[in-house]
């Protein structure tokens, strides 16, 4: 750690693990309740279940990237942050924002708790991700409207460098379409249209250059690749995320009511969305390979490369399974969508928040460099038995959907949603099995903070 | 200035005829549309125009001429894929 | 002939190789579209060709010649900084600059001109890929002029010379993309029927 500020990306990085745990565990009732109907009923129904399952995902990954900014800006910079202060208090307020809204969640009926919270006054919740009542709205968007000024004026203060403007860009991006989270028109072909400039122009568009910029700062660091090299490629994966990206929502808007024109730019410009994506995998293993260094941190190379593929089968290969309009028409909500949202999270934000975890919290945990080789060893440990579980989650969904689809919309005879469902139960067990190896991948990667703390560091 | 010479011998880059070239076969295809020659036989003759056209842009404009490796290929093979399938299309649609 | 209109051998093409990467998923989006329109208008020939009809091939004309043009201006700068003119390098960047703003100009004029016609992109499926392709060239010429402009900034703060002129390459490569994808886009949507 070269800059005393950069700690308090440590409460962020600790906050985002556990409620990752949280988020998994409602996964795992969830994926429960799948073949078991009345598992935790009426404690905890499915549908608040999924609600807290995806807000934790979300929540936790914004802590994730705000923990990556306050530790990347300073130190690309060559400055201290703008305000520790600042940064710390917004973690608690963020912190106490999230908590209250998941314990919400669960305590009161959701239509109670939109009453308590005032929804009536400026309604925008009861949409999927964004159920948040609308004040907790307003706090994300205190909290990042802080978070922005502080790390803005860090980078103002120091050297500028494309790292930081393509990560500042994307976490601008990020703030900006969230504001579209206020706009609920009562046309529901306007509210879905808008609902995805939030969801899809931020997994598909602002997040990935952030995905991008936090690739490229742990590469430059654990390869010692010319600066110049890296940000050349970061200049290209973004501008070919953007061209792609933008007009690639078109693939969420087949069904909805929208003119038919969609269809084909939907269906274009997003088989054109792998591109980038696997111009991020050419471009992590290139830079791999020309390292003019082997950094004692294996493990976050490792996270590093893993991110790269992941994101690239999860977002690039399952996404372009379904997203030609013509296929699409069929796989439309079914399980093959929940299979690639699954596999493109995990891939590419799970895992990229996780590689900048595994660089930094070494550092920030006093070390040199990185963690004793018992410590990477287990680290290692659940890189695989967290990737390769989640890989089989994702398969067992992809062959639930297909036989979902077969059954109940391609053969001659199809069946009620319901029926179908209950033949899929086998795959549902196999899904919930596989998420206890993901849970047991998640257990293991804690404990390797805890283990072989007083051991040398690692020299590679 | 001694190593020009061994370099004409390889392509030149004649850009001006190249540019003569291009706008006479623009104006051929310009005409084509403007007497309103239709029909697949004109079809193909226009796309092969443009075909040719872009050609010389990658070869001569974009200095691929002289390039040893796969590159040298990028916009041929870009024409000519693209330019199969339209061929296709336009045939199979009669 | 001078010596700077020579191409020598070697085995990457001229300018970075990076704007190759990006040139070469650029035209990748561009070949799918015009394979899907030639096979989209094979199912609908009556109506293509029909529709065809309504464009404005003069226009057209003007647009491919200003964009051919431009394209050889960029040549001619290329070829000036590798003779250390660097003042004449800039004035054919910015020349090739303006012969993009016509092909904007005209562009317009004639997007007006459907629009005053009542024609737009919902108008049938022929219109809907003119518009869309056509709007996404445009945009391709907007960022390659950005991208020349840019060329000719760093060129007269003195950052080529003779020896050092990959930057001019680069955008030349970038502006020869955006002239060839039109070259197929013009008989394409304008005179094939
Ligand atoms: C890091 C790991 C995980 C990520 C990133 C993740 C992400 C998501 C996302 C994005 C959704 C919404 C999907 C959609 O709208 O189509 C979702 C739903 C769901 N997830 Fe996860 N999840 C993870 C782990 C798990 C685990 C381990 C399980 C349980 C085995 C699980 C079970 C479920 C279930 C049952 C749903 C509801 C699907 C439905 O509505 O039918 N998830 N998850
Ligand atoms: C990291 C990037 C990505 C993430 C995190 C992601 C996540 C998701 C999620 C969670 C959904 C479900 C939304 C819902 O209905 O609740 C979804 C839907 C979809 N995604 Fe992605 N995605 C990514 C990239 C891509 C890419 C690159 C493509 C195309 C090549 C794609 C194609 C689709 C399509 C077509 C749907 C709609 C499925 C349907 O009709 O039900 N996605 N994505
Ligand atoms: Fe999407």
């Amino acid at each position: 750690m070269k800059y005393q500020s950069q700690a308090v990306a440590k409460y962020y990085f600790i906050a985002a693990i556990a409620l990752f745990v949280g988020q998994i565990l409602f996964g795992l009732i969830m994926g429960l309740q799948y073949v078991m109907g009345d598992f935790l009923f009426p404690e905890i129904p499915f549908n608040v279940a999924r609600m807290v399952h995806t807000n934790l995902l979300i929540v936790w990954l914004l802590f994730g990237f705000m923990g990556s900014a306050y530790y990347l800006v300073p130190e690309e910079a060559e400055t201290e942050l703008f305000s520790p202060k600042l940064a710390l208090i917004m973690f608690w307020v963020f912190l106490a924002a999230g908590v209250l809204t998941i314990l919400g969640y669960l305590m009161v009926p959701y239509a109670t708790l939109a009453d308590i919270t005032g929804n009536s006054l400026l309604p925008t919740m009861g949409r999927e991700f964004l159920e948040q009542p609308t004040i907790t709205k307003i706090g994300i968007v205190v909290v990042a409207l802080a978070f922005l000024f502080n790390i803005g004026m860090t980078a103002l203060k120091g050297r500028k460098t494309v790292i930081t403007l393509v990560l500042l860009i994307g976490l601008l991006g990020l703030a900006v379409f969230f504001l579209f989270s206020f706009y609920n028109p009562i046309n529901l072909v306007k509210d879905k249209f808008y609902w995805w400039w939030v969801v899809h122009l931020w997994v598909e568009g602002v997040w990935e250059l952030i995905l991008g910029a936090i690739l490229a700062f742990v590469l430059i660091k654990t390869t010692g690749v010319d600066r110049e090299v890296i940000e050349k490629w970061l200049y290209i994966i973004i501008a070919m995320s953007l061209i792609t990206g933008i007009i690639g929502t078109g693939h969420h808007y087949y069904w909805i009511g929208t003119p038919r024109y969609w269809q084909w730019w939907g269906s274009i410009f997003s088989a054109m969305e792998p591109i980038p994506f696997f111009m991020m995998t050419i471009f992590a293993f290139n830079m791999v390979n020309q390292r003019r260094r082997n950094h004692p941190n294996q493990a976050a190379v490792l996270w590093a490369l893993g991110t790269s593929v992941m994101a690239f089968l999860g977002a690039g290969v399952w996404g372009f399974m379904h997203t030609l309009a013509p296929v699409n028409y069929y796989t439309h909500g079914t399980q093959i969508t929940a299979a690639h949202g699954h596999l493109a999270f995990f891939g590419a934000y799970v895992m990229i928040v996780l590689t900048m975890i595994s660089y930094a919290m070494p550092m920030l945990r006093g070390r040199e460099a990185a963690n004793s080789n018992k410590s990477q060893v287990v680290e290692m440990w659940s890189f695989w038995l967290m990737t390769v579980s989640m890989v089989f989650i994702t398969l067992f969904l992809t062959g639930a959907g297909i036989a979902q689809v077969y059954l109940q919309r391609y053969s001659d005879t199809p069946q009620a949603f319901m029926v179908v469902q209950e033949k899929l139960a086998t795959f549902y067990w196999m899904r919930e099995v596989a998420g206890v190896v993901f849970l047991i991948g998640l257990i293991t990667y804690i404990s390797s903070f805890f283990v072989g703390g007083k051991e040398a560091e690692e020299i590679a | 200035m001694q190593k020009t010479h061994n370099r004409n011998r390889y392509a030149l880059r004649p850009c001006t005829v190249i540019y003569i070239i291009l706008v006479s076969f623009t104006f051929i295809t310009w005409l084509i549309g403007k007497s309103s020659l239709t029909g697949l036989g004109f079809s193909l003759a226009v796309l092969g125009i443009a075909l040719i056209k872009g050609f010389m842009i990658g070869d001569y404009y974009m200095g691929l001429r002289g390039i040893n490796s796969i590159w040298r290929w990028v916009i041929i093979l870009w024409l000519f894929i693209p330019g199969c399938l339209i061929t296709w299309a336009f045939v199979s649609a009669g | 002939m001078p010596s700077s209109y020579t191409i020598e051998r070697r085995d990457y093409p001229p300018g970075d190789l990076a704007i190759w990467i990006f040139i070469l998923a650029e035209l990748l989006v561009f070949a799918i579209f015009f394979a899907t329109y030639a096979f989209t208008r094979s199912n609908h020939v009556a109506l293509f060709n029909h529709s065809q009809l309504s464009l404005n091939t003069n226009l057209a004309l003007i647009n491919t010649l200003a964009l051919i043009t431009s394209s050889y201006f960029v040549v001619r700068a290329v070829a000036a900084i590798r003779e250390d003119k660097t003042r004449l390098c800039i004035r054919w960047l910015i020349a090739a600059v303006m012969m993009g703003f016509i092909f904007l100009v005209v562009k317009i004029i004639e997007y007006h001109h459907h629009y005053h016609n009542g024609i737009n992109l919902r108008t049938n499926l022929f219109f809907m890929f003119y518009f869309s392709l056509t709007f996404f060239h445009f945009m391709h010429v907007i960022l390659g002029m950005v991208i020349l402009s840019a060329v000719a900034i760093k060129a007269r703060q003195g950052h080529y010379s003779s020896t050092d002129f990959t930057g001019v390459e680069t955008g030349a490569c970038y502006w020869h993309m955006v002239d060839i994808v039109w070259l197929i886009l013009f008989p394409l949507i304008y005179i094939m029927k």
